[in-house]
């Protein structure tokens, strides 16, 4: 019977197939080998950019990567637990500044050869600073709920920010951030040595490979990218992931079901300021210098479309969001200008004015781009799948066959209306 | 004292404005659960529509301008000189102003309704939210790109002449000017003509019904719709008349002028229990007096963060805002 | 494979290839003509932020760009100019990406950016990386100089000496005490704690200080104050553009509000939108400090005002859009200089560059703002500052008394 059972197992909206879905197997070989050829095209595409000298695509990719490693922290707190957050950019700012100030003592303190260590420590206090917001917001929106622990959010975040730029405890620098005049961060280990030893000048003399700086910052953003993304989708499936979920579905259950809401929600607030300060440490180091005008409410806002449009709580989502939110503006300049597509291919003599109108235009287009992607894909454009448990039709029929028989004997096991546990499909990973 | 009381009017005509626009935020969430984010902008676009009407009744050069194209409205300059001459003329004018930026803003409220949020009546909550974001900023930028290229505008000398808007007109020490009378006295007189139609008439208790159930509001027979639309007319109307004032008092207009008073109206809001009106009443003039009196007596630097904190803690005590219901608890 | 994996490498695939096709024709655009074209870059912000500093200096590059294409230098040379334009909304990380942007450019030869300090000083360290020309035309902050960067210059005086000369000055006038106000950026922030700090040393008291926030237009509770404490100057360290700093609303409301004393800026305030913001008769009286001689003092301010109102009927120029255009010519003279040295082809090249950076260096020409040429820091060797006074609704140089 059992094994009947099991053979006409295929979820519901794979009949058309006919055949055991992908995901219902682990991992399989092609799709590591994808991943692994994905990863290495990443790694190598950097070089591609610096031989042609199109930094620019580089410089594009590496902050889609900041972005992105901020809005897996979002999707954290949204997607998991369904806490709507508009103060990403607070702890954002928080690892900047707390990065870059530890940062500078300890390049100061440190010999000069390992002055270049620095960035590690800085990502620490990076995450040490935000993780230490985090636990003050936490405080704040205990009681809160839905729209009300929104707006304390945005508070928290304007707070942050004028704060920074009114130099509180002098430590922020004012409007100017730091570091201050005639100070700066020194280059990371082994960066000084790359450019030396790395330089490949190509045949014609205005074009090599150099190791610049750019791509080392993304190189090391695509691993924490790459770190951000397994934590993440470990931390999904485990005891605390579910814990977030219930909280998202119906938080008064959770708490009958024995989930302490508050430590959930604390939890959830911290692991995503965590992301948080870990980007805005790497943004201090990418950018060389912090200021306050950087983390505007703005900011939060494309974290936000970034997450809820590329689809809450699916990782994959999250990517494609940050692709598209981040990358349309930004490709559409570089459209418009010399090293832009239709200069490039077609020889357009575009005049100047046309090519910067459109590139201005880029904002508009990206308003006009969050409207009709919502309109279209509410849920995102990969929306998160939940683990489900489907009968086939197969199986409902027989079930209703034999309910449908009156002379069956209600305790009989193969007559139970309730699936043995080991019948169900497992339906829907977590994308 | 009289420095107190200065900073109390001052306070007093900034809270007016907030409250007008909380008025429009709290009118939209309370039917639909949704923070209409492009509420900021019907306020930047009823301060724009209000300067092109003044222009266009006022302004010699305008005038001739538009009809050269439209010959048929050549009446109008016949009236200029009633308009911008007497202190009726001024008047009258300044209510037209309103009216036509009220009228042409509630229009936009419906039409964003309508395009942008409509469609997602049963998308997950978050789903409205980014669409209003899009709208903000698309029409931060429309108007940034067509409408004012590269300076903003200023109100033209004729009209700063008036008594209406110089504030240096008829000041008795502490400040209070006609025109912040007039933006006081038409918030609270807005309240109290909203709160009596939402109270005793049929239309306002459909509207109380839409935003307690939808469905069930449907099944009684009351057009969902078209109580949506209303709504979206009245608030964004209301926030244009908020524009138009701001304009008048301030005397400029700019393509991002919205922002921050959104930012903070809607804070007044959530202050007052959204979803409540008296509560956007009390949370915008409450708003505007803890801006100028922290401005005032502790910095003027940190007057946003004091706000917030200030915001933050009365969310502590009463988490459902200070008139709003408490939470209610899903059973 | 899942459909969500499928979608997901579709997308990038697909972008990975676009870039790469964009990145391998990216050397074939050359042209035949005789004719180099070469292109200056010019950096601000054009859309948002400062907006109207952003699009007045583009408007000077512009300027520049068209003289110097009709020029018989540009003939001789077979050279001619375009200007490149990226938008950094003040912001510094869009500053950094329009750099990248611009050093990515093989036909350019240097870029006049940016305005905001911070912009400027982000993104320098990705000129300075690639070796290539860098003037602002706005940044004011002493740090962009200081941090030893060759290519780095700037058009424009700093804050620690406009400060201290604008303190002087209103000593002079007969000022004791004052009431300090900033926008909250950073070029107000420094402007005005260097005034601050010469106006103590000359014996003044400051009553009352203040911050107010980029975009804020009620100052009704700042101005009380101020009238309750009764300075005899109000010095604003900011920009008079209405959805920035905010200059003009002040004064505007100042004058509203009973405060009869005069305002005093720096050159953020000095440009004829002030006056026409907070209105002639509350703009009556203010005062400004701007670097460089008075343009009516100068036969090339005149002209320069002259081609601009040609090129841009309806517009005016400001002090800043000034020094974006002498910084556009500095560009523009070390291109000649540099294809006469080294022959129009060389000029991009690595050894292009290096001579571009000390060609600039070695800039010695009569400017809209004075004679330009630099210091060994890369700041402009032209520190006259010059006070001016609105009287009868127009800007009026005070001589020094």
């Amino acid at each position: 019977m059992a094994d009947e059972i099991k053979d006409m197992m295929t979820p519901a909206y794979d009949k058309k197939k006919k055949k055991e879905p992908s995901h219902t197997r682990k991992h399989s070989k092609t799709s590591t080998i994808m991943l692994a050829v994905l990863v290495l095209v990443l790694i190598l595409v950097p070089f591609v950019f610096a031989a042609t000298s199109q930094e620019i695509y580089t410089r594009i990719l590496t902050i889609i990567g900041l972005y992105l490693i901020l809005a897996l922290g979002l999707n954290i707190l949204v997607g998991y637990a369904g806490q709507l957050d508009f103060g990403r950019i607070a702890f954002y700012a928080a690892g900047a500044y707390a990065g870059m100030i530890i940062g500078l003592i300890v390049a100061n303190a440190l010999p000069a050869q390992f002055a270049g260590l620095s960035f590690i420590v800085a990502i620490l206090a990076g995450v040490a600073g935000a993780a230490l917001l985090g636990g003050i917001l936490s405080l704040a929106v205990l009681r809160l709920r839905g729209d009300y622990l929104t707006i304390v959010t945005l508070g928290f975040a304007e707070i942050i920010r004028v704060s920074a730029q009114n130099n509180i405890l002098h430590l922020t620098g004012g409007a100017a951030g730091i570091p201050t005049a005639g100070k700066n961060l020194p280059m990371p280990i082994g960066l000084a040595w790359l450019q030396k030893n790395l330089y490949i000048p190509l045949g014609n003399s205005n074009y090599s490979i150099s190791f610049s700086a750019n791509i080392y910052w993304y190189l090391l953003i695509l691993l924490f990218v790459i770190i951000a993304i397994i934590i993440t989708r470990r931390q999904e499936n485990s005891r605390t992931g579910r814990a977030w979920a219930a909280l998202k579905d119906d938080d008064v259950a959770a708490r009958a079901m024995g989930i302490n809401t508050t430590k959930t929600k604390t939890s959830a607030i911290m692991m995503s300021a965590i992301w948080g300060g870990v980007a805005g440490a790497l943004f201090a180091y990418v950018q060389g210098m912090v200021s306050p005008e950087t983390f505007a409410f703005f900011g939060s806002i494309l974290v936000l479309a970034i997450v809820v449009i590329g689809g809450m709580g699916s990782t994959k989502g999250v990517i494609i969001g940050a692709i598209i939110i981040y990358g349309t503006p930004e490709l559409i300049r570089a459209f418009a200008g010399p090293s832009g597509l239709p200069f490039i291919m077609w020889q357009l003599p575009l005049s100047q004015n046309v090519v910067a109108t459109i590139a201005n235009y880029r904002n508009l287009v990206l308003g006009l781009l969050m409207v009709v992607m919502m309109a279209w894909r509410p849920d995102g454009i990969i929306p998160m799948v939940r683990p489900k448990r489907f009968l086939t039709t197969e199986a409902q029929k027989k079930i209703e066959g034999s309910a449908g028989d009156s002379t069956v004997d209600p305790n009989s096991a193969s007559a139970s209306a309730v699936p043995a546990e080991e019948d169900l499909v497992k339906a829907g990973d977590a994308a | 004292m009289n420095y107190f009381l200065a900073q109390l009017v001052n306070g007093i005509t900034l809270g007016g404005m907030y409250a007008l626009i909380a008025l429009g935020y709290t009118m939209v969430y309370g039917v639909l659960l949704m923070i209409n984010f492009a509420h900021s902008e019907m306020f930047m676009s009823g301060a724009y529509i209000g300067l092109g009407t003044l222009l266009l009744l006022s302004n010699a050069g305008t005038q001739n301008a538009i009809c050269k194209v439209l010959p048929f409205l050549s009446f109008f300059k016949s009236l200029r000189s009633f308009f911008t001459g007497s202190t009726v003329g001024l008047i009258i004018m300044f209510i037209i102003i309103l009216a036509v930026s009220a009228v042409l803003v509630g229009c936009l409220g419906m039409l964003t309704e309508r395009f942008a949020y409509r469609p997602l009546r049963h998308a997950p909550r978050l789903a409205p939210l980014i669409s209003a974001l899009g709208v903000s900023i698309f029409l931060q930028n429309a108007f940034l790109l067509w409408i004012a290229p590269n300076k903003p505008f200023n109100l033209p000398a004729v009209v700063a002449k008036a008594a209406i808007v110089d504030l240096s007109g008829k000041n008795l020490s502490l400040g209070i000017t006609p025109l912040r009378i007039i933006i006081v006295a038409t918030s609270v007189i807005l309240l109290i003509v909203l709160d009596l139609f939402i109270a005793r008439t049929r239309v306002g208790k459909a509207m109380r019904a839409t935003s307690q159930d939808q469905d069930a509001a449907g099944l009684m027979g009351i057009n969902v719709n078209s109580v949506i639309a209303l709504t979206f007319f009245i608030g964004p109307a209301l926030g244009g008349i908020a524009g138009v004032f701001s304009g008048a008092y301030y005397g400029t207009v700019t393509y991002n002028m919205g922002f921050m008073p959104g930012i903070k109206s809607f804070t007044a809001a959530v202050i007052g229990g959204i979803g409540n009106l008296r509560g956007a009443m009390l949370g915008g003039f409450m708003l505007g007096l803890i801006e100028s009196l922290s401005q005032a007596y502790i910095s003027a630097s940190y007057k946003d963060v004091i706000t917030f904190v200030i915001l933050i803690v009365i969310l502590i005590f009463r988490p459902g805002g200070l008139l709003g219901s408490s939470v209610v608890e899903k059973v | 494979m899942k459909k969500n994996h499928r979608i997901v490498f579709g997308v990038m695939a697909a972008l990975l290839t676009l870039a790469l096709i964009l990145t391998g024709c990216g050397s074939g655009g050359g042209s035949g003509s005789t004719t180099k074209t070469f292109n200056v870059g010019f950096g601000g912000p054009i859309t948002q932020g400062d907006v109207a500093f952003g699009q007045g200096g583009l408007r000077a590059v512009q300027l520049a760009i068209a003289n110097a294409n009709k020029s018989q230098e540009a003939k001789d040379l077979k050279i001619q100019f375009k200007v490149i334009q990226g938008d950094d909304q003040s912001l510094a990380d869009v500053g950094t990406t329009v750099a990248n942007q611009f050093v990515s450019d093989k036909s350019m030869v240097g870029a006049v950016a940016h305005f905001n300090s911070t912009v400027s000083i982000a993104a320098s360290k990705v000129y300075h990386e690639n070796n290539f020309v860098q003037i602002s035309y706005g940044s004011t902050n002493p740090a962009l100089t200081q941090q030893g960067f060759k290519n780095v210059f700037r058009t424009c005086a700093t804050d620690d000496l406009q400060g201290p000369t604008g303190a002087n000055r209103a000593t002079a006038l007969g000022f004791k005490s004052v009431a300090l106000i900033d926008d909250s950026s950073p070029y107000g922030q420094g402007l005005v704690a260097a005034f601050k700090d010469q106006f103590v040393k000359n014996g003044g008291t400051v009553v009352y200080q203040a911050s107010t926030q980029q975009k804020q237009n009620d100052f009704t509770a700042v101005v009380t104050k101020i009238a309750s404490v009764k300075p005899d100057l109000v010095y604003f360290g900011g920009t008079y553009a209405p959805d920035t700093g905010a200059g003009a609303l002040l004064c505007k409301q100042l004058k509203s509000g009973g405060v009869t004393v005069p305002m005093m800026g720096g050159d953020g305030l000095y440009a004829p939108e002030f006056i026409s913001g907070a209105g002639a008769t509350a703009a009556e009286g203010s005062y400004a400090t701007c670097p460089g001689m008075p343009v009516e003092l100068l036969p090339n301010g005149k002209q320069f005002a002259a081609d601009y109102t040609a090129m841009f009927p309806g517009q005016q120029p400001a002090p800043f859009d000034a020094y974006a255009y002498d910084a556009a010519n500095a560009i523009i003279n070390a291109t000649y200089s540099v294809a006469k040295d080294l022959g129009v082809n060389k000029v991009t090249s690595p050894a292009g560059k290096d001579a571009l950076i000390k060609a600039v260096a070695a800039s010695n020409f009569d400017g809209v703002t004075g004679k330009v040429s630099f210091d060994s820091k890369g700041d402009p060797n032209n520190k006259v500052i010059t006070l001016y006074k609105v009287v009868n609704g127009k800007w009026e140089a005070q001589a020094d008394k």
